[in-house]
């Protein structure tokens, strides 16, 4: 099974020239191609999810593929070197299980969409490849293609099949993030410069025969010759790996963002500087107040499918780039900056709380407590603690699970009645009971009751964030505490939702289009819901699936910044 | 570095977990079996819930009989970990702690919740979602037991939230009415700002103890040594170094605990929720909101009682004595049955937990127990009283008066004198009446009170009497709103139906065994009795006896510096006086009973009784709008926070999307301009280029035009312009 994180990626790409091959009017086919793709990207991922060994990790990257894509002779500037290189860890294996699972509801979600069949499934699957590339990727150039690549079919998504001001909202999303990742390619070329890889740079320089293996203390002999200068110009392999980027070692002297060399920009250091580019282009995806405003208008011209695609997975590549990149190649940064980072984590949770207080639109509403719990991400990354760092990464899976389920849940709704306004809607639960108490259970899974996933990955983020100023002296108390405020507020909004569209008498807006009748769950919509539902439940009550095979690469990751910091 | 050592257990001991966790879950599969599945079931399963619950209380009792008095099982399981350092894991675990209390509390919980249940076969007869009614029952079961089997804070905390979502769903049952969703959605926040501290309480302790067991916690921090402000604690097992605590961050950690007691246990000033929580059917309010849930804060305070510090349980003290005496006063003006009831149940709350501040304990646990009972019975009879109201308002056809005023009410001792006999019993416990339960309970609070504001003001400070003189306080107005509550319900002639015959002839109201007799059983449980062999002593009370805090602290010396040292002493000096405050609390009782019924004659006498109107002087509506609370979170907390929340919602679209769009449209201006000096200037500019190359080269093909002729007048006129040129110059 060495080819399995590729055929992950190329599944759903190999679908999409299938899908372009297909007539136009052949629309069950085009459907059952994406379902099968999806299923079958799915049932590798839960193979590679039982597959993957937790305890044989120093660093524990499996399934590694590597490859040489790119080589470019510069001379003196030396080897320029992009390579196919993926590979899955803890950190990365919960995202692509998490990938697995909701790709395939979305095409159940997709199945009613009537527009341009074709054109539709052959975009998702070319987002559903990219963001599998994403959190496969290890060499920074080809996560950034990845990366890029999301933009495309995710504003046509949004534009072509989306609500009345789709194209505001495609448009807003696409410059947003293409600003992000401006910032991001900035760093990347910065530390492209910066960075070599020392097992090719001794194939090079001629230490090991290409032949062999590069034994490690080569490698450090290499970084040795690098760091006296005595190894220098066209003989040097500069790499975009990120596993490489990860040692201060791997740095070349007086490089612009090599530790050693303290260079500054305008007076400040240069590190630092990339690390907060870096940070603003990830927080972005996040996203993270104040750059969030793109994300209630994505979600609510979105339709359904694609909102579960954009909270469930786009958000958490925003997560997931700052666990692989961020994190592991500025640790020094990360600890320095740690403060600001749970700030702005705090703010995300409070200020998205109460953004979602306000709104009349149940999308909107569901979107910004969407901000407000990423916050928590953010705070648990920032406390750099092991239950903080976990419970961050845990945030993740069950926000993914859990906004597919509230996503989902709008869309149910929408397609009956053409409206998401809390106000259109009471006492829902006279016609939909069976929805009524899915809503119920994904209303609380959202505000961390205890039993469902978000209360386990809420309870370590606080406490993480509560213990750091006795373990890693990262955050002061008050920022937890503030952040509780979070648990409260939204107890407060998915409560008060509940009351104003599911209970009392029973009673829809008149004024909506064809009286809408509000029937109860259809199959379909069960077989998304249900699913979602056990899941959230399963991950709640045995948190062990998951944190067995995260956790000791989280600690990896954690013990790295802490060491390096 | 965080791993429990497993103590070796008895195969014993080992299976009466496994019983213990079989408790737990029978009714969590009974509930959950008949919120999928119970509409398909005969009599939509109200016999599976039955009959779970009652297997449940069997165990229970062979547990009890197992533990009680004789040893205490504890059992964990690892539950999940994560990797930290070089090699260390931290452990989350689970697991199950009896001991004296924990089989009484699982005794007390699964056997109410049965015979409300039995009660409900008939009281809920007929209801639209009867199943879903028992399915949540189970789940409020579940959670409960949850609570009290928990050997660990965190788990402890998850049942908690549990109950509290239980609760929650009971509270909105008949969720059509606006009021009952309002009032649960009420309930569910009110808890959650409890919970909050109760969460920083447990972070406060995780954070230099890391461990969430209560009995490693426990056996730490009743061993701890007091170094001036700070405490040393020896290492807990499995761990490495000692531990030192400042005396703030302990005292924090016990306050932080004790909110959450605050949010489920109705304390001020969280205790607007339970009058709200009224709205849920009766049997809920008797189960949850009377006998269990909100004494499980009581419970939690004594789990973690060896965690107060001195300061912690003043604080604890005196919250609890404002409670008792504001409920007891907010009772006074109300006249809705259940209301009565909700204030009374929040002033016997504000005791119990007094009763842990001032260091009694186990009579604060007694007055739980006891409470438990006589509370219960009395919801339950409120319940058949209601149910009348209901059935005459229709027989009647009136659909304009509140069935649930007792001004409405009268004669019910003659329409039902099943109910009226069983109702005074209890209403006696809880008003403190010799012989009967609660008279225990509160004579040993309340001589606990006393014994500590004596320990407490030897520094010649005098304030601290003002607690007990809170609770003595309390005793009057309990014997004052009781006895009006009585004679209201069940004396004088039915104020609104003048043919009682009606009312007694009907079947439903007091006719069915399964109504009666859960309270016919809970009515007899009043009797002090039951609780100790002397009905006038509590000294001699098992349950005090069984959950002593030495006995639960296995006979570890207390917090050193904090109260537990000197209680024994005082609590021992006090019990010779406890004869004085018995005779004093009796008097005051019968004080107010007599107040009571000249109250109630002079209502009678006025006729006020037909004029049903909210109380307009000063001091009965200010304790009738319970001390305008619920105004003072609306005005001064919710509204403010909502406003400022729209004001996020406005800034969001106003001020950061304004700015992103204009500066979005300050870039398209500009690109246009940018796109004009394109086209115009340096397009422009080509294009004239282009045009004088164009006009030059015109002019030259217009002079080479081939004729002969005018290449020679060219020629002439460039020869005359030559030498005009030269002449010129």
């Amino acid at each position: 099974m060495d080819y399995i994180l590729s055929s992950l990626i190329f599944i759903p790409l190999l679908a999409v020239l299938i899908i372009l091959c297909l007539p136009k009017h052949f629309t069950q086919g085009i459907k059952l191609v994406a379902l099968l793709a999806t299923g079958l990207q799915l049932i590798l991922s839960v193979w590679l999810y039982t597959a993957f060994d937790a305890s044989a990790t120093v660093q524990g990257y499996q399934f590694v593929q590597k490859l040489n894509w790119i080589s470019l002779n510069l001379q003196s500037l030396g080897l320029l070197q992009i390579q196919y290189f993926i590979g899955v860890d803890g950190i990365s294996l919960s995202m692509v299980l998490l990938t697995g699972l909701i790709s395939v509801i979305g095409v159940i979600s997709s199945w009613t969409i009537s527009k341009n069949i074709k054109g539709y499934f052959a975009l998702y699957l070319l987002l559903v490849a990219s963001v599998m590339g994403c959190f496969l990727a290890l060499d920074f150039f080809l996560f950034y293609l990845f990366f890029e690549f999301m933009l495309l079919p995710m504003y046509f998504l949004i534009g072509i099949w989306g609500g009345p001001r789709r194209e505001y909202a495609a448009i807003k999303f696409f410059i947003y993030t293409l600003i992000g990742s401006l910032l991001i390619l900035i760093v990347m070329i910065g530390l492209y410069t910066s960075a070599f890889d020392p097992a090719a740079t001794a194939v090079r320089a001629g230490l090991t025969p290409a032949s062999q293996v590069v034994s490690a203390e080569v490698v450090a002999e290499v970084q040795r010759q690098v760091a006296a200068g005595t190894l220098t110009g066209s003989s040097i392999v500069h790499t975009f790996s990120i596993q490489d980027m990860q040692q201060a070692a791997n740095f070349i002297p007086d490089s612009i963002l090599n530790i050693l060399s303290e260079k500054q920009l305008w007076g400040y250091p240069v590190r630092l500087l990339a690390f907060i580019l870096l940070f603003i282009g990830f927080a972005i995806k996040l996203p993270v107040v104040p750059v969030h405003t793109w994300l209630p208008d994505a979600h609510v011209e979105a339709p359904t499918p694609i909102s579960v695609l954009l909270a469930s997975l786009l958000l958490k590549v925003g997560g997931y780039g700052l666990f692989r990149i961020v994190y592991p190649v500025f640790p020094e940064a990360a600890a320095y900056y740690a403060y600001f980072v749970g700030i702005v984590g705090v703010l995300s949770i409070i200020y998205g709380a109460m953004c979602a207080l306000a709104m009349a639109d149940l999308k909107k509403l569901i979107a910004y407590s969407s901000v407000s719990h990423m916050g928590f991400v953010l705070l648990g990354l920032a406390s750099l603690t092991s239950e903080g760092t976990n419970g961050a990464m845990y945030q993740m899976f069950s926000h993914g699970l859990i906004s597919a389920m509230l996503f989902i849940i709008t869309g149910v709704i929408y397609d009956r009645s053409g409206s998401r306004m809390i106000d259109n809607f009471r006492g829902l639960a006279f016609s939909m009971p069976a929805f009524t108490a899915l809503v119920v259970v994904a209303f609380f899974a959202s505000l961390g009751l205890p039993g469902f996933s978000g209360f386990i990955a809420e309870l370590l983020v606080l406490l993480g964030a509560f213990s750091s100023s006795a373990v890693s002296g990262m955050l002061p108390r008050w920022l937890a505490i503030v952040a509780t405020g979070g648990l409260l507020l939204g107890a407060a909004y998915y409560l008060w939702a509940l009351q104003r569209m599911f209970f009392g008498k029973h009673w829809v807006h008149p004024e909506l289009k064809g009286e809408p009748v509000m029937t109860d769950l259809t199959k379909r919509e069960y077989l998304m819901l249900v699913p979602l539902a056990i899941l959230v439940l399963i991950f709640g009550l045995f948190p062990s699936l998951l944190l067995n095979k995260i956790s000791p690469d989280i600690n990896y990751f954690l013990q790295s910044v802490l060491q390096n910091r | 570095m965080n791993q429990v050592a497993a103590p070796l257990l008895t195969p014993e001991q080992n299976s009466l977990a496994l019983w213990a966790l079989l408790v737990l879950v029978l009714p969590l599969i009974a509930g959950g079996l008949l919120l999928l599945f119970g509409k398909k079931l005969t009599r939509q399963g109200d016999w599976l819930a039955i009959a779970a619950t009652g297997l449940a209380f069997f165990l229970s009792l062979y547990l009890f009989f197992q533990v009680w008095e004789k040893q205490a099982v504890h059992v964990t399981w690892p539950w999940f970990q994560l990797a930290t350092g070089n090699t260390s894991i931290i452990s989350f675990t689970t697991g199950v702690y009896l001991d004296n209390l924990a089989v009484l509390m699982l005794v007390i919980v699964t056997f109410i919740s049965l015979l409300v249940q039995v009660f409900s076969v008939i009281y809920m007869h007929g209801e639209w979602r009867y199943h879903h009614y028992f399915g949540y029952l189970g789940i409020f079961t579940f959670s409960m037991l949850g609570i009290v089997l928990s050997d660990n804070l965190l788990l402890l905390f998850i049942f908690w939230e549990l109950v509290g979502f239980s609760s929650y769903l009971l509270i909105g049952f008949w969720y059509e009415k606006d009021a009952a969703v309002l009032a649960g959605k009420k309930a569910f926040l009110f808890n959650r700002v409890g919970d909050i501290g109760f969460l920083f309480g447990i972070f406060l302790l995780y954070t230099y103890f890391h461990t969430f067991d209560l009995i490693l916690l426990k056996n730490a921090i009743a061993s701890g040594v007091n170094q001036g402000n700070n405490f040393l604690f020896p290492a807990i097992t499995g761990q490495a170094d000692a531990i030192t605590l400042s005396y703030t961050w302990l005292t924090l950690a016990g306050l932080g605990i004790f909110c959450g007691c605050v949010g489920k246990s109705a304390q001020f000033p969280l205790q607007v929720w339970l009058p709200d929580a009224m709205e849920g059917p009766t049997p809920v309010s008797s189960l949850i909101h009377a006998a269990t849930m909100v004494a499980a804060g009581v419970y939690l305070l004594s789990r973690c009682f060896p965690f107060f510090t001195e300061d912690a349980l003043l604080v604890i003290a005196i919250i609890g004595g404002l409670t008792a005496l504001l409920g007891a006063l907010a009772a006074t003006a109300q006249y809705d049955i259940k209301k009565i009831l909700a204030f009374s149940t929040i002033s016997q709350l504000g005791y119990m937990v007094m009763g842990m501040g001032v260091g009694a304990h186990d009579a604060s646990l007694l007055h739980l127990v006891t409470h438990a009972f006589f509370k219960a019975s009395l919801f339950l009879n409120a319940g058949i009283v209601i149910h009348a109201m209901h059935h005459a308002a229709h027989e009647f056809s009136d659909e304009h008066s509140d069935v649930q005023d007792i001004r409405n009410m009268g004669g019910f001792r003659k329409i039902l004198p099943f109910t009226f006999y069983a109702y005074i019993p209890a209403a006696a416990a809880l008003v403190g009446l010799p012989l009967f339960s609660g008279f225990l309970s509160k004579d040993a609070i309340l001589t606990g009170a006393w014994g500590w504001a004596g320990f407490k003001s030897q520094n010649g400070n005098l304030l601290y009497y003002v607690i007990p003189v809170f609770a003595f306080g309390s005793v009057l107005l309990t014997g004052f709103y009781m006895a009006k509550h009585c004679f209201y319900i069940f004396f004088g002639e039915s104020k609104l139906y003048k043919e009682p015959e009606l009312l007694r002839e009907n079947k439903t109201a007091e006719a069915s065994g399964l109504l009666l007799v859960p309270v016919a059983i809970l009515a007899v449980l009043s009797l002090a009795f039951f609780f100790s062999l002397n009905p006038f002593n509590y000294a001699g009370s098992w349950v005090m006896q069984g959950v002593s805090w030495q006995k639960l602290l296995m006979e570890q010396p207390g917090l050193s510096g904090g109260l537990l040292p000197a209680i024994t002493t005082y609590l021992h000096e006090a019990s010779y006086i406890s004869l004085a405050t018995a005779i004093l609390s009796i008097l005051l009782a019968v004080v107010g009973i007599w107040l009571g019924w000249l109250s109630y004659k002079k209502a009678v006498a006025a006729g006020g009784l037909s004029t049903i109107t909210a109380p307009t002087s000063g001091f009965s509506r200010l304790a009738y709008r319970h001390f305008y609370l619920d105004a003072f979170y609306e005005k001064v907390i919710i509204n403010p926070f909502m406003r400022l929340s729209g004001g996020a919602a406005a800034f969001d679209k106003n001020f950061i999307d304004y700015s992103l769009n204009t500066f979005a449209k300050i870039m398209v201006v500009l690109a246009k301009l940018i796109g004009w000096v394109d086209r115009w200037l340096v397009d422009g500019t080509v294009h004239l280029l282009v045009k004088v190359a164009g006009v030059t080269g015109k002019l030259g093909r217009f002079m080479q035009n081939g004729k002969v002729q005018s290449y020679y007048i060219f020629s002439l006129l460039g020869l005359i312009l030559l030498f005009l040129y030269i002449l010129a110059f």
